[in-house]
């Protein structure tokens, strides 16, 4: 947490053309010599130096929302993998000092449950990305999130709040305060839950194999790690096997629809045995 | 197949799951995920037993003749032996 707060301090100045002897055009990344540098398209640069902080390079016609965007995304979790910490694609709440994390593809649904159990009394942990710290092997410790909650109109609508400002930068999507606030301390992960559509509420324990495999993430974030550590293949395995073995995991199907919204809720706190208030929705 | 079995250390590495038993070809990076007979038979490849061997054990272990089981264990081994995870001694 402290390491965190540190390391993405931030200043407005120039960044590199290049890292370690490679140029890098506007569009793209690299992690070189213990630094990340990404240039993107739109003339947006952050470089981030350990010990340093990042520096952001604006261009002629900055957007807030953009670079508040590239920040608190590939640029945080650059940071984050170069101090050692592990990415998942996951939003969470907390609940009795343990988080209890919901994954999935872009578009699970995975702002929108964690909303929809803040709307129920359960503070928010994080929204999207989910670090963390695997320094002591006998527990896989949770950093709080750094994002603000977003969601989209369909998440507004199933959820029965106003957004409170757009999020901008093409993404339609509105930021919302957390409906039981969040939590800002590190936590043991106590659940991961991965989300899918289907026709009615359905909850599975994911047992065996099947939690090794389910690990297999193709969120941006995991590029970032692998480009940032370089793990092989053998260092990759073990990491899984341990979370696999560590961490507890479901499966939670359930219509995107109000009524089946309401329902994965009171399913998804029922299984978990996270104490929430009567439906709100 | 007439030797000790033994694995190929350093080519796999593997973890255990509940009671699953999961093996990833470092080469190639497949996995296997191994129940029932395919495990019984991964845990006794130690460099100390023959197939006849294992095959001995494991008709004991099941209460199937050795003409039930060697199908899948044979099948098993094959696929351990081309992927280069198991050698004969």
């Amino acid at each position: 947490m402290a390491a965190m707060a540190r390391e993405t301090r931030s200043h407005y100045g120039e960044v590199p053309r290049q890292l370690g002897g490679v140029p890098v055009e506007p569009g793209f990344r690299i992690i070189a010599d213990g630094q990340f540098l990404l240039r993107c398209a739109s003339g947006y640069g952050y470089h981030y130096v350990p010990g340093t902080g990042i520096t952001i390079e604006r261009p002629n016609h900055a957007d807030p929302d953009e670079e508040s965007l590239w920040l608190n995304g590939s640029v945080y979790a650059a940071v984050a993998c170069l101090n050692g910490l592990y990415p998942v694609h996951a939003s969470a709440v907390a609940s009795g000092g343990q988080v209890y994390a919901f994954t999935g593809p872009p578009g699970a649904g995975k702002s929108t449950m964690i909303t929809g159990l803040g709307l129920r009394g359960l503070a928010m942990f994080c929204d999207d990305t989910l670090l963390l710290d695997l320094s002591d092997p006998q527990a896989v410790i949770a950093l709080p999130g750094h994002k603000r909650l977003k969601l989209t109109d369909h998440a507004l609508a199933l959820t029965g709040l106003a957004g409170e400002q757009p999020v901008g930068a093409g993404t339609g999507k509105s930021y919302v305060v957390p409906p039981a606030g969040d939590v800002r301390e590190p936590l043991p992960l106590a659940r991961l839950v991965f989300l899918e559509e289907g026709p009615s509420a359905q909850w599975r324990t994911i047992e065996g194999a099947e939690r090794f495999v389910r690990l297999a993430d193709d969120h941006y974030t995991q590029d970032i790690y692998h480009e940032a550590q370089r793990p092989d293949r053998a260092a990759l395995f073990a990491q899984r096997a341990r979370l696999a073995q560590q961490v507890g995991m479901a499966r939670l199907v359930r219509p995107l629809s109000a009524a089946g919204f309401a329902a994965s809720l009171d399913l998804a706190a029922q299984r978990l045995g996270l104490p929430i208030k009567e439906n709100q929705l | 197949m007439t030797g000790e079995l033994v694995k190929a250390v350093g080519r796999f590495s593997e973890t255990t799951i509940d009671t699953e038993t999961v093996v990833m070809d470092l080469d190639s990076g497949d996995f296997f995920s191994l129940t029932g007979t395919a495990a019984a038979v991964w845990q006794r490849i130690d460099g100390t037993r023959s197939r006849e061997a294992l095959l001995a054990e494991l008709v004991i272990e099941y209460g199937q003749t050795p003409e039930e089981i060697a199908a899948d264990v044979d099948a098993f081994l094959t696929q351990l032996f081309a992927a280069g995870l198991v050698a004969d001694s």
